[in-house]
């Protein structure tokens, strides 16, 4: 297996003053799904949109380091290339086109590829097919389709552009148990069926780690540890901090509450 | 009641130049959320440009047209390269001003070249009266409605139904998102500028033919940003109707208060009252998009 994307020690900057991500070094291999965890303000969706490009409209910029897409630099090159060159971000809260059908934003994540008709018609059935759901919803304004279906969409339109490679943003986030436990076997489903390498940003850890197979945890714009999934899970620090297990394996209650806190074992 | 339906009809063919010039207006705030002052000089300098064709280089009446378009296209594309662009990301206000900018550069260029005379746009439509019943149309007032209004009908048309319009749709709801979905939002707006220029030249020719080449002209071009407020500064249907409703009603208030007052006018202000009524009671305008919202 090859790598696919590597940042190497980025370090990305809001406003040439807010350092808000420090020497980050992440690796993703080819056809695997990567997870990235942390708690809120710890910089992923930065790296993120340090990946996709979608930083500069928001005055951040990639100060150090580098980003390499199959090798190919890519940190100087703008939100559109970076779609055509295969990576796809899907950003948090969902966000589609809500005046548009939803058929029309599937269409428009086709834009950087191409404007035949028939290739269209044939990438909307694939779609159709990972998604039965939206079919049914077609010809629904978009703005007005449930969380769980607009997660759907958002994934679907990404998959128009025949990603190699999906970043995303909290797919799960404000979602019922049920449906989050759908929208990972959708993840799961679409790294196998069309073997796209996916980095997953999450605050639901035990999910996403589960499904992945590499996980790295980000604190205060660092990466503090990182390792295949099945080892974070088994350890002691993440299941603490970010499972909300103690060390038998219960779910945590305030009965029991230590007297002393258990500290982090590393320098955040 | 003769009267009433001859004023109605007179306003109805005004309206459609207004409702022609607003379309554009709004299709440039619909894809950059930049109200554009600038549209009035182009619609003008669209008039002279056919003015030059016709009369000067004595061009035949289609070629003349379709060369007026294509230089106010051009313009449009200028206008937009040059000040609009590298104000992408500044705050929408500045682009605002600097559409205003435009709008008072291109006025001096417009009247150094008017120079205070009136130029004549040799007549191309059809001269004479129509009757329906008693009422009475003059043919070039029809002729010119149609010319007018078709280019907007065809122009929302392409907005809907074809992929770049698809596009412009998405670019205009959402920049960043459209850019995340590989679109080249700038090639979009350059796009919507010359889109919109040529249906301003369009408008001009059409003012033109009826109120002829001198100092006001541009300034029409601010009544269809009026309009398109009353519309709705986001809904190309209502820039439409709005249109025809300003339209109407000054007709009828030229027809029916002015000769009440001694020195008449109302006309000229009726329509501001309408907007400011309009905007008290829905501030977005007539038809102006309602944010969809889920709670």
């Amino acid at each position: 297996m090859s790598v696919i994307l590597s940042l190497k020690n980025i370090e990305v900057t809001y406003s040439e003053v807010i350092l808000v991500v420090k020497g980050v070094t992440l690796e993703v291999q080819e056809g695997s799904i990567v997870t990235l965890l942390g708690a809120n303000g710890a910089g992923k969706t930065t790296i993120l949109k340090a990946i996709s490009g979608l930083l500069v409209s928001e005055l951040g910029k990639v100060t150090e380091g580098s980003i390499e897409f199959r090798g190919i630099p890519i940190q100087r090159e703008s939100p559109e290339n970076i779609v055509k060159m295969g990576i796809v971000h899907v950003m948090e809260g969902r966000p589609s086109f809500d005046q548009l059908t939803v058929e029309e934003n599937l269409i428009v994540g086709a834009s950087s590829r191409t404007n035949r008709p028939t290739e269209i018609k044939k990438d909307l059935e694939r779609i159709y097919s990972y998604f039965p759901k939206l079919k049914a919803l077609r010809k629904k304004i978009s703005g007005y389709i449930s969380g769980g279906e607009k997660q759907m969409l958002v994934v679907g339109r990404g998959l128009m552009a025949h990603p190699k490679m999906m970043l995303l943003d909290e797919p799960s986030l404000g979602l019922a148990p049920l449906i989050v436990k759908e929208i990972f076997e959708i993840i799961e489903f679409v790294n196998k069926e069309a073997g796209t390498s996916i980095l997953l940003v999450e605050q639901n850890a035990l999910a996403a780690l589960s499904i992945s197979s590499y996980g790295y945890i980000m604190e205060n714009g660092r990466i503090v540890m990182d390792g295949v999934a099945a080892n974070l899970k088994d350890n002691e620090d993440i299941r603490e901090f970010y499972l909300g297990l103690s060390k038998v394996g219960k779910r945590k209650s305030y009965r029991h509450v230590k007297h002393y806190r258990r500290r982090k074992r590393w320098l955040g | 009641m003769t009267y009433f339906l001859q004023y109605l009809l007179i306003g109805f063919l005004t309206g459609g130049l207004y409702s022609a010039f607003a379309v554009t207006v709004v299709l440039v705030y619909k894809a950059t959320h930049v109200a554009s002052l600038a549209h009035g000089q182009i619609l003008a300098f669209g008039a002279v440009f056919f003015y030059w064709c016709i009369a000067v280089l004595q061009l035949p009446i289609s070629v003349s047209f379709l060369v007026a378009l294509a230089l106010a296209g051009v313009l449009g594309f200028i206008i937009e390269r040059l000040t609009m662009r590298p104000l992408i990301g500044e705050p929408l206000f500045t682009s605002f001003l600097m559409t205003f900018a435009v709008f008072m550069f291109l006025d001096g260029v417009f009247n150094l070249y008017v120079a205070g005379e009136t130029r004549f746009i040799p007549p191309f439509l059809p001269q004479g009266n129509m009757g329906i019943g008693k009422l009475i149309i003059a043919e070039q007032r029809a002729s010119n409605f149609v010319m007018t209004l078709l280019p907007a009908l065809i122009v929302i048309g392409f907005f809907k139904y074809s992929k770049v319009g698809l596009r412009m749709r998405a670019t205009a709801e959402n920049h960043r998102l459209a850019q995340s979905a590989g679109i080249r939002v700038k090639n979009i707006f350059s796009i919507i500028w010359i889109f919109s220029s040529i249906l301003a030249a369009v408008a001009g020719i059409g003012c033109a033919t009826i109120m002829n080449i001198h100092y006001p002209l541009p300034y029409n071009g601010l009544k269809g940003l009026l309009v398109a407020l009353v519309g709705g500064l986001d809904s190309i249907g209502g820039a439409i109707l709005a249109g025809l409703l300003v339209g109407v009603i000054e007709s009828l208030a030229a027809g029916y208060v002015d000769p009440l007052t001694e020195v008449g006018g109302t006309s000229e202000v009726v329509a501001y009252v309408l907007l400011l009524f309009i905007l008290l009671v829905k501030p977005y305008g007539l038809f102006g998009l309602a944010r969809i919202e889920r709670i």
